[in-house]
């Protein structure tokens, strides 16, 4: 064999410890025989000679994770779910794994016999980003081993519980403990598997930020203006907003005033804060924020519309996607951009609200289009009267591959104190002498 | 997916002078997607999509291009420091819709892409293509002046603050790497300063013209605030004279209100927000009495 492979030998047996440097050198003469170029066959004996076990990570370096890994841990929750893929019907199984670092939810899309408080190491399984949280998937080519008992394994997922403040609290976070006071409380009826339950919703809000929460557990002694201290709530995902589920594992108290971290009445009367969209678009998803901005675009699709009466999907020429030919329901909405100069987000206004920003009622639009013989009327019209002005919304944020969007529940031209800005900015600026 | 370009407000003394254009430089971008034509203004703007609020002074038909049918139209729109060039062509058929109908002058807003065109070496041209262009109320104007002077001194602070950071010896890349907002920005941040060669007395001098603006603002808000308040007394005024108890049909209170020379956008815009204040009701369509 030539000399001049001396250094790529080298190289690979670096590179493949413990592979001796004759087999190496044999395999390469092999493929050099058959005038396979140089870097496929090194890539070649690199393949063959690689340890098969894939490396094994810890569940805090899930994020990290090579393409496929090996894991050591215990199942804590396992769920059979049924799904109908392509017409067929599946069964996954999803659930809870932690380590002795952390919890991670999991997904296997066959039945590897999981148990809840199982030992396991599986091999050859994948991470996935789902809702922006990191889920270890088991494929068709995973392998589970059960292993005995392991006593430096955590039982309890309670332990990775992490206290927060509600603004840190986010979509990676599974258990979390924080202090907050109830600004909005609700209680549901609903029916669950043929039983009627009743369930609590609100809001619960501290210095930083607020959070929806959700109760299955009655909260007594709970209402509007309490300060609450909570542990171990689940964070479950709701359209890239995390929202608080306090469920039977979760403990909470009520926090006498004089133990409060912070103002009580200053979070019951706190108007809501003004954002820059820049920042609200650094996030998935954010809960009640208010932006100011231009109307700089107001989309297709604003103006009047029809919805299908069963699914409220908006509708064309009386055909829903879904219901086939219907009845359609009349409807009026703007879909726009707003843009303040730190960044732009799609706005959605609902007939309400839509009806007081663009200066006209339905009935008023449905003469115009009337008028004009043509449904784009209303769609012209409210061009003209929106692109460029100032407006500001009150919502939800939310980031999907359409971008980032608030509906409003809330939307108004933004009063502005001209002079006194003005004169702001004028102190500022001396002039020059 | 990548973000909608954000529309930057700057005022046209600055708009006009980014030369520096970038077509591709922006490194860690999304590969398959076709990057953004960017210019870079002399104090590091990356402007793809403007947004400018103006008084539209001139329209100007260009004529056809040879065998085209369709026209090409020019517009000035000026701010307190300059005038925006603004071309609406075939491929602008609402932009150039508009610019053939619209009032001389008169306040108008547009969203558009920067341009720059360059028909000979040193000398570029740097113009608006329009994607929406809308009448708008001269209070918009006012608020748009106001706006872009905040950003834009918010820009000539970091500015400065990096080149008398460079000037003591400082790294000045190492700098925008601990204070820059994102990377992209602090790249063209420093291309600005090599480019143009941006420096302390460009920034004060950039004030002085910012200032120039603002005061030029404060004059016309105080006093189209003053005319609004004017406005809504007499108007309050008038509808207690003539209230018979029914209220006042507002084509006889625009008529009175007429009748002592106030415009009737002014009357109106009044009307308005002494409605939106709760002063006034509308118990019919077309009528207002007071609360």
């Amino acid at each position: 064999m030539n000399d001049k492979y001396a250094p790529h030998i080298e190289e690979l047996s670096k590179a493949l410890e413990g592979v001796g440097y004759t087999d190496i050198q044999t395999e390469l003469d092999n493929l050099l025989r058959f005038r396979v170029p140089l870097e496929e066959a090194k890539r070649t004996i690199l393949n063959k000679f690689r340890p098969k076990e894939a490396c094994e990570i810890k569940i805090k370096d899930i994020l990290k994770s090579p393409k496929s890994f090996a894991l050591k841990g215990r199942i804590i929750s396992v769920e059979k779910k049924k799904i109908v893929l392509k017409g067929e019907t599946a069964y996954l199984y999803s659930g809870k794994l932690l380590d002795e670092t952390g919890v991670c939810l999991f997904t296997a899309w066959d039945d590897f016999c999981l148990n809840e408080g199982d030992i396991i190491k599986i091999y050859n399984v994948h991470m996935k980003l789902w809702n922006n949280r990191p889920e270890i998937n088991f494929g068709q080519r995973s392998i589970v081993e059960k292993l005995p008992e392991d006593p430096s394994l955590p039982k309890d997922e309670k332990i990775f519980t992490q206290t927060k403040k509600i603004i840190e609290i986010n979509p990676s976070d599974l258990l979390v403990s924080s202090q907050g006071v109830v600004t909005e409380i609700y209680h549901r009826d609903i029916i669950v598997k043929g039983k009627d339950t009743i369930i609590i919703e609100g809001v619960i809000a501290d210095d930083t930020g607020k959070l929806p929460f959700s109760s299955w557990v009655p909260m007594e002694g709970v209402d509007i203006g309490n300060a609450i201290n909570f542990r171990d709530a689940h964070v479950r995902l709701f359209r890239g907003i995390p929202s608080l589920n306090f469920t039977h594992m979760t403990s909470w108290e009520l926090l006498p005033d004089n133990k409060c971290p912070f103002s009580k009445n200053k979070i019951m009367t706190d108007e809501p804060s003004y954002i820059s969209i820049g920042s609200v678009l650094e996030k998935d998803g954010l809960f009640d924020v208010v932006v100011t901005g231009n109307i700089i675009s107001v989309r297709p699709g604003s103006g009047l519309i029809e919805r299908c009466p069963v699914c409220n999907r908006v509708i064309q020429n009386n055909v829903c996607r879904a219901h086939g030919t219907v009845e359609g329901i009349r409807d009026m909405r703007v879909k726009a951009i707003l843009d303040d100069g730190t960044g732009a987000v799609y706005i959605m206004l609902n007939r309400e609200l839509s009806e007081v920003i663009y200066g006209r009622s339905m009935e008023e639009a449905e003469n115009i289009a009337k008028l004009s013989m043509s449904k784009d009327a209303v769609y012209e019209s409210m061009k003209r009267s929106l692109i460029g002005t100032y407006l500001a919304v009150r919502g939800n944020s939310s980031k999907s591959e359409f971008g980032t969007t608030i509906v409003a529940r809330y939307a108004w031209v933004p009063e502005d104190d001209l002079l006194s800005r003005l004169d702001d900015l004028l102190l500022k600026l001396p002039e020059d002498i | 997916m990548a973000e909608r370009e954000i529309a930057q407000r700057l005022f046209a003394k600055e708009f006009n002078a980014s030369t520096l254009s970038l077509t591709n430089t922006f490194s860690g971008d999304v590969p398959d997607m076709n990057p953004p034509n960017l210019l870079i203004s002399p104090t590091g703007v990356r402007i793809n999509r403007v947004f400018v609020v103006g008084v539209i002074t001139e329209v100007e038909k260009l004529g056809s291009e040879a065998g085209n049918e369709c026209d090409l139209w020019k517009a000035r729109i000026s701010d307190p420091t300059g005038v925006f060039i603004v071309y609406a062509g075939q491929y602008q058929p609402e932009a150039a819709i508009f610019l053939s109908t619209v009032s001389v002058p008169s306040y108008v807003a547009v969203v558009g892409k920067a341009r720059a065109y360059e028909p000979e070496k040193d000398s570029v041209f740097i113009s608006i293509r329009p994607e929406e262009i809308n009448s708008v109320e001269g209070t918009i104007r006012d608020r748009w002046v106001l706006d872009t002077a905040e950003l834009t001194l918010k820009r000539l602070d970091l500015l400065s603050e990096i080149l008398s950071d460079q000037a003591h010896g400082g790294e000045l890349s190492e700098h925008m790497r601990s204070n820059g907002p994102d990377t992209g920005s602090s790249e063209a941040v420093l291309n600005a300063v090599a480019f143009y060669g941006t420096d302390q007395n460009y920034i004060s001098k950039f004030r002085q013209s910012v200032r120039k603006a603002l005061l030029f603002i404060k004059e016309n808000a105080g006093l189209e605030i003053q005319q609004k308040g004017d406005a809504e007394n007499l108007i309050v005024k008038l509808l207690k004279e003539l209230n018979n108890g029914k209220g006042v049909q507002y084509s006889c209170l625009l008529k009175e209100v007429g009748s002592q020379r106030v415009p009737e956008e002014v009357a109106d815009a009044a009307v308005r927000s002494l409605l939106a204040k709760g002063e006034c009701y509308e118990p019919k369509h077309g009528v207002i009495k007071l609360v």
